[in-house]
């Protein structure tokens, strides 16, 4: 009976085992309780698919989605113009606030489970200044967005084309492929790329800055039109005359800075594209953005191309936003957010914390950047449109295989009282800096009053 | 627990019937809303008293269970010539060197496992040779393999000699007065009241969770149960049994499976109740037998006959259900003819400590074993056949004790569950998905994604009776039905629940250390194992944490077949209590009848003086055996072997006119090299004794 005794704790064993595994169980429930409780088939918190607990608040307190009853803003621009931030009904809009903070809308908690009225998350958005942005798009398809490079706090985000999540009928002829909705479902801003045109020519700027010795005795001289070895070339809407560095991006001059892009090489162009974060993805309060391109080539042509945002050339329209905060921030700036705090049941408000990102530039070679920027603005764009803002801008004029070009407007304020930085994005709006710069004016003028 | 917190415990009861009785009133005087607001408050209050109270249920048993003191019962001793005495504290006894063994003889002669002294359920002892080198001789005559033992009988273990003297009815009657009993410092009563209340509170909820025409159902079943736990109170209250822990944690979870039905499927709350009383019967039935271990031995092989063919007759002619063809129906019955192999298969597998030197017993028991998991693999229910093997490899080490033959199982169930992968793509892609369930939630992930989203839902307190959506899954209240559990009840709750079944393990376990017979070990740890890792199968399963395969959680799952066969091996797990007037699987002493003279040993020993005069044995030729020794005088030494009839101690007592040189002098020197100085030993050590006397 001993002998048996000893033997039993083979049977021991198993009850240790199962005790363990309790204990693993119940770690994983403190660790990932949270989102599992907040998985959409979890319908004490999701009905019909569609989040049933909490609600989204802009900045200002303004409730844009009571996720309880299922009901958005009342305002209808305010409607159309955050859809892409809160997501629809159906659940297409797949990175809005719905879906992506449904953790923090839930509102786990350890000890009562999903038992409660969920929380208040309160995005970073300003509802109003996203309407103004929606009424300056004036129905063009595209972007604006705005951001504060000292929080982070994305106050304005938008991506057009736009629709009603309360109109079925839009919601359908959007499902039956209606062509002036072609990717409705998509928030341009996260989660596209454009070819950057232009606004590019920041990046061949920096690495000629840093690269190149002779900089300051650069100049080009611009008939329309440089041509190289092999008849191929690369033109000019206009001819810009004798221009050195500073005039060449003013000018935009392609011919310029695709001499400067062949002196550089298309390999330290990457290198410099990777260093301003256009080539990674980055990670907008948990939402992953879309992850830009640059490619190297034998051609000197296609190299000259890619040097002044064109050829393979593509960027995220958040990734330029952000390489604009870290412009005007001497390299490192506050990375954009989307979550601003979540107001708990019983009133407790948990904010987040800002985090920082950086680009691999000297603060010198953003320095000089920004002062070659506010010379765009002041010698070419107009000082007028923007009032007393001491706005430092790239304009951009992509062109893409049909139709007009992709009009780009990007940029920041030199203010520490007004720590703004923005990109507009006009699809086939034509002209970069007439086009897209007044949305931006538009957009400005009412997030500094 | 003081009795304050009792007080306190019944105070809080009586609280909890008043607002009951209150909304009674309330409904009864027709005010609709003040009986809606008292049924939303009560239904507040219970929400969070429900798992205090259930806690409390557990913690009452479980200290109960495991706070008695572990006392030795004793049913013989072996007397050595020093005088030692060496107390035979099984009914299955171990004699040799080894340190395991439970009679240690640490002598050169004896080998490490010598001979066996097994006690039957009748008091019967019997001596078994075992392979020793130097051999067992019973008074004299060299034993080969069993030789029936009586009391004072000399047996020599390799020439190592001990009085065997078994202990009297008397002495097992006084034992079973001096060990304490269960049920003093918890009273098991007011545990029960405690888990009425919860059942009350419980029923409560679930009549405001129901559809109006479940609503009787719900409270009859509930009642029915309430009943039911408190008539089995009684009937051990009426047999003197005080041991109900195990009883109570059983019907805790009972209770618990009851909400689950009557939660997911109210239809068939009936059915389950019927089966908890099948259940309660069977166990009862089986608790009977477990007493008289004779019988047992004696069934089992009919029985596993039986069981092969009714797994057999089922694999070819069973209806295919749920993905496998485990289930029988016979007209509007059906149940799972795996669930009651499995109490045939712990029968069979269980053995006396006789048998468990016998390998060619062990591989019978492999071979059936073999049968079974095979048949149930060829069905396709690989959750039961992996179950059955994990007992199997229980009893094996517990048989054999040898990890090398486990090992050897092991690695061929390996091989062979790798065949079967290769053959059963859908098991195969079960164990593919296994901690990726969240990559794929809409299809093999879908029952562990949606259980870990009710638990996380549920939190510690859960969402309330009848309010959960996770019992809307397929088979949600049998595979998943930790999840419903933590869903609705709470996480709590849930815990407490596998909580128990650890109890019952554990209690399982320990009890080995004073169980009488290997049999009772074995059935009771086979049972325990059964459950936990059919407890382990279903909730680390639903979570991910195991490959889910679809088993039962004991007691908790709904289901007929599983219910009961849950009660049933629960009754090994009490058969192997062996605190005194625990169980009814277990006798008590016989009551010492009205004819029987009333042998005060003192008194009887005084009255005849015979011990003092140093002469314990008759010379009653007739009834005794005549054991010659070489003596140096060539004298017939005759040692006393009193017939087991039924001699009155009186009518076995010399007169007082012997002699005492009829006082055997079994000459021990041998194997001491000392005579006369044992031989006062034994003297000096009969004059200790309190009294001895035969088995009736």
């Amino acid at each position: 009976m001993k002998q048996l005794k000893t033997r039993t704790l083979f049977v021991l064993f198993f009850i240790l085992a199962l005790i363990l595994g309790m204990v693993v169980l119940l770690v994983f429930y403190v660790l990932n309780g949270a989102s599992w409780a907040s998985y959409s088939a979890n319908r004490h918190v999701y009905s019909n698919g569609s989040i049933s607990s909490g609600s989204i608040a802009d900045r200002n307190g303004v409730i844009l989605y009571d996720c309880e009853n299922d009901a958005y803003n009342d305002d209808y621009e305010i409607r159309v113009s955050t859809v892409h931030a809160i997501g629809d009904r159906n659940g297409s809009i797949s990175v809005g606030a719905k879906s992506v903070f449904a953790d923090e809308l839930v509102g786990f908690s350890l000890v009562f489970g999903t038992n409660g009225t969920g929380n208040q998350v309160n995005l970073t958005l300003d509802a109003q200044l996203n309407k103004v942005a929606y009424e300056a798009m004036d129905g063009r398809d595209g972007v604006v967005a705005l951001y504060n490079y000292e929080t982070g706090d994305l106050l304005c985000m938008l991506s057009t084309p736009a629709f009603d999540p309360d109109d079925e009928d839009e919601i359908a002829a959007i499902n039956a492929g209606d062509e002036s909705y072609d990717g409705a479902y998509l928030n341009r801003f996260l989660s596209s790329t454009y070819t950057p045109g232009s606004t590019f020519k920041l990046v061949t700027s920096a690495a000629a800055i840093e690269t190149l010795s002779n900089l300051d005795s650069f100049t080009f001289t611009c008939d329309g039109s440089l041509e190289y070895d092999d008849g191929s070339t690369v033109t000019c809407p206009s001819a810009h005359g004798t221009v050195d560095f500073e005039t060449a991006l003013a000018d935009s001059c392609n011919g310029a800075f695709a001499t400067l892009a062949n002196e550089i090489g298309g390999e330290t162009l990457q290198q410099y594209a990777e260093e301003a974060g256009l080539l990674s993805s980055l990670s907008v309060s948990g939402i992953p953005t879309a992850t830009g391109s640059f490619s190297t080539t034998v051609s000197a042509v296609d190299e000259g191309w890619s040097g002044v945002g064109q050829y393979e050339d593509l960027v995220n329209p958040c990734a330029m936003l952000t390489l604009m905060g870290c412009i005007a921030s001497g390299g490192e700036a506050a990375a954009p957010r989307l979550l601003l705090s979540v107001t708990g049941s019983v009133g407790l408000t948990t904010t987040e914390a800002t985090e920082t990102t950086s680009i691999g530039w000297d603060s010198s070679t953003c320095q000089q950047l920004k002062t070659m920027m506010r010379n765009n603005v002041v010698s070419h764009y107009g000082q007028s449109q923007f009032g007393d803002l001491a706005v430092c801008a790239k304009s951009g004029t992509a062109e893409v295989g049909s139709g007009s070009p992709h009009a780009w407007f990007v940029g920041f304020i030199d203010d520490e009282e007004y720590p703004y930085a923005f990109v507009v994005v006009v699809e086939n709006g034509g002209w970069g800096s007439s086009v897209a710069g007044s949305v931006a004016a538009a957009v400005l003028e009412t997030a500094c009053s | 627990m003081s009795v304050s917190d009792v007080i306190q415990t019944i105070l809080q009861g009586l609280q909890t019937m008043g607002r009951g009785i209150a909304s009674l009133f309330a409904s009864l005087s027709g005010n609709e809303a003040l009986m809606s607001l008292l049924t939303s408050l009560l239904g507040g209050l219970f929400h969070y008293a429900l798992p205090v109270f259930g806690v409390l249920v557990v913690v009452r048993c479980g200290r109960s269970l495991f706070q008695s003191r572990m006392e030795q019962e004793t049913w013989g001793s072996l007397v050595l010539t020093d005088g030692t005495r060496l107390p035979l504290n099984h009914w299955e006894n171990l004699v040799g060197r080894s340190r395991r063994c439970d009679v240690i003889l640490s002598y050169g002669t004896v080998s490490r496992n010598h001979a066996a002294l097994i006690r039957d359920s009748k008091g019967n002892w019997l001596l078994y040779a075992l392979n020793s080198k130097n051999g067992v001789t019973l008074n004299g005559t060299t034993i080969f393999q069993t030789a029936a033992l009586k009391a004072r009988d000399i047996i020599s273990f390799g020439g190592v000699d001990a009085c065997f003297l078994p202990s009297t009815a008397e002495e097992e009657r006084q034992q079973a007065q001096r060990r304490s009993k269960p049920g003093k410092a918890f009273s098991p009563g007011i545990t029960l009241f405690l888990l009425s209340l919860f059942q009350g509170m419980l029923c409560f909820q679930l009549w405001n969770a129901v559809d109006a025409e479940y609503q009787t159902t719900v409270a009859g079943c509930f009642g029915a149960l309430c009943a039911l736990m408190w008539a089995v109170y009684l009937i051990y209250r009426i047999f003197r049994r005080t041991g109900f822990e195990i009883e109570t944690l059983a019907f805790f979870l009972t209770t618990l499976c009851l909400t689950v039905t009557a939660s997911s499927s109210p239809s068939g709350l009936k059915k389950q109740t019927l089966c908890v009383v099948l259940g309660v019967a069977l166990f009862f039935a089986l608790s009977i037998c477990l007493r008289d271990l004779e019988f047992v031995t004696q069934i089992r092989w009919p029985l596993a006959v039986a069981s092969m063919a009714l797994l057999a007759f089922n694999l070819l002619l069973g209806e295919r259900l749920f993905g496998a063809r485990n289930w029988l129906s016979i007209g509007p019955i059906s149940f799972q003819p795996s669930e009651f192999v499995k109490i045939v298969f712990i029968l069979v597998g269980a053995t006396t400590l006789d048998r468990m030197f016998n390998k060619k017993n062990l591989l019978y028991t492999l071979g059936y074993s073999l049968f079974c998991v095979g048949c149930l693999g060829l069905m396709s229910d690989f959750g039961t056949a992996l179950i059955f093997f994990v007992a199997l490899l229980a009893i094996t080490f517990l048989r054999s004790g040898d990890l090398a033959s486990v090992l050897f199982l092991l690695a061929a169930a390996i091989s062979g569950g790798y065949l079967i992968l290769q053959y059963k793509s859908y098991i195969f892609a079960r164990f593919a998905v296994y901690r990726h369930v969240w990559e794929d939630p809409s299809n093999l992930g879908y029952q562990q994604t949606r259980t870990m989203s009710a638990i996380a839902s549920g939190g510690l307190f859960g969402q309330g009776v009848g309010d959960g959506w996770l019992k809307n899954i397929g088979a949600a209240n049998t595979d998943l039905v930790f999840g419903v559990l933590a869903e609705e009840l709470g996480l709590i709750l849930a815990v407490t629940a596998v909580a128990v079944i650890v109890l019952l393990a554990i209690f399982a376990v320990r009890e080995a250390s004073i169980a009488r017979s290997s049999f009772y070990v074995i059935t009771a740890c086979s049972a325990a194992m059964i459950f936990v890792v059919q407890t382990m199968l279903n909730v680390f399963g639903s979570t991910d944490l195991l490959p889910l395969t679809g088993v039962t959680l004991p007691f908790v799952s709904v289901g007929g077949s599983s219910m009961m066969s849950c009660w049933a091996l629960l009754a090994f797990i009490k058969a192997s209590d062996a605190r005194q007037n625990a169980g009814l699987a277990v006798r008590l002493p016989k009551r010492r009848k009205k004819n029987e003279p009333e042998d005060e040993p003192d008194s009887w020993r005084a009255a005849t003086g015979f011990f003092r005069r140093g002469a314990p044995f008759t010379a009653d030729d007739s009834a005794e055996t005549v054991i010659r020794r070489p003596e140096p005088d060539d004298e017939p030494t005759r040692i006393n072997r009193p017939a087991s009839a039924s001699p009155s101690p009186k009518s076995s007592v010399p007169t007082a006119g012997e002699s005492s040189d009829d006082f055997p002098d079994i000459d021990f020197s041998d194997e001491t090299g000392e005579n006369t100085a044992d031989a006062d030993d034994w003297r000096s050590y009969f004059l200790k004794d309190d009294e001895w006397e035969d088995k009736p």
